[in-house]
């Protein structure tokens, strides 16, 4: 495997791992404001 | 330069680029938790435009800066009668306006109702608007509405009244309350995540109901702020307060007017209280009258972990609309 494809493959973890984040900080922030769980019902 | 700070230089390049994406990635996954909707939420909400219907803004029903509605036609003029929907916004009993709902009354309008939005004097900090006076104006309001509409080619032979967190509060408050006297009969009520009672022990998410001098203190503040009464911390010691917080305690109403309901609760709710749902809930029960109850397990007040069940929820009240407020049943003109 080529450096560059490895670098591919890091950067897609990275965005994938970075939009899931993403998307559970607002869940805490919202959950903090009005109540809700961190996990569970809809996925994120 | 040395070969080991070259090295260094080219090592950085690629994770100075990997902190870039993380960066943009994770504002992405922000935005998008803002504006990608489910496909299904789509349903129950319209773009309001000529081709929905007719819009009348800031009708007046009062002497009140604020006592205003505004009135959705829908296209179709040529019925012998229309079912109402009046839809009352949230936002605390101290925020918010009719324009809010705008979609969900452009929604209700396109399934070929007479919608109203109707605002409320809010409660600020030089005036004593409280949760009474706010549901005497909507009283007072119903059967303005119900003219103009009439007023305007469209009579209305039977209502629902709906809305959210404190519009909630107040349509529960209308339709058990004060649905014997509404001009036309109210056949449905539905809505989400208003209080409907006034329990102290229920209300521990704002620290009300322990048995401390503190507790008993803020709860006559924000029960007397509420009911418009003048409530002491010795009347929520003895239990007198329930009394006075009477008028607007929806649950304690359905006995005396039980109206087809279908409403919806988030079981961590920290800006109302849960477990006042559940006396609702009883109520219902109790009445025998046709309800639905949904409890969303990972939300709270903005109902915003449990989209499935939201979507039954939905589904429920377009369901009750068809059964209670038929739009085919007026016939043609």
């Amino acid at each position: 495997m080529s450096t560059t494809v490895k670098r591919i493959i890091i950067l897609g973890v990275i965005i994938a791992v970075a939009f899931v984040l993403g998307r559970l900080a607002v869940r805490a922030a919202l959950n903090m404001l009005l109540g809700g769980t961190l996990f569970g019902g809809n996925f994120l | 330069m040395s070969k080991n700070k070259k090295e260094k230089k080219v090592r950085a390049v690629p994770v100075g680029i990997g902190i870039l994406v993380f960066i943009v990635a994770f504002g992405a996954g922000v935005i998008s938790k803002f504006t990608i909707q489910p496909s299904w939420a789509k349903e129950y909400s319209v773009e309001w435009s000529d081709e929905v219907g007719t819009l009348k803004a800031d009708l007046s029903y009062g002497d009140g800066e604020a006592n205003k509605f505004d009135l959705y036609l829908p296209k179709d003029s040529s019925r012998e009668s229309y079912g109402l929907v009046v839809y009352l916004h949230a936002g605390g009993f101290t925020s918010g306006d009719k324009t809010d709902d705008r979609d969900t009354l452009a929604w209700l309008c396109s399934k070929g109702y007479v919608a109203a939005g109707i605002n409320y004097t809010l409660r600020t900090e030089t005036n004593t608007a409280s949760v009474l006076s706010q549901s005497n104006e909507i009283k007072a309001a119903v059967p303005k509405v119900v003219e103009a509409a009439e007023a305007a080619g469209y009579p209305v032979d039977k209502m629902t009244v709906a809305g959210g967190s404190a519009g909630h509060c107040l349509a529960m408050i209308y339709a058990y309350r004060d649905g014997k006297d509404a001009p036309v009969p109210v056949v449905f009520t539905y809505g989400a995540v208003g209080p409907s009672c006034f329990v102290a022990e229920d209300w521990g998410v704002f620290g009300i109901g322990y048995d401390t001098d503190e507790s008993r203190t803020a709860g006559a503040a924000l029960f007397s702020v509420m009911s418009g009464e003048s409530i002491t911390p010795e009347e929520m010691q003895d239990g007198s307060y329930l009394e006075k917080m009477h008028a607007i305690a929806a649950a304690e109403w359905v006995q005396y007017n039980p109206v087809p309901t279908v409403v919806a609760y988030g079981t961590q709710d920290k800006v109302q209280p849960f477990l006042a749902s559940l006396r609702l809930k009883a109520a219902l029960e109790e009445s025998g009258v046709d309800y639905k109850y949904f409890e969303l397990p990972h939300s709270g007040h903005g109902l915003q972990n449990d989209n499935d069940i939201q979507r039954q929820w939905m589904e429920a009240v377009s369901e009750y609309l068809n059964q209670y407020m038929p739009t085919e049943a007026g016939g043609s003109k």
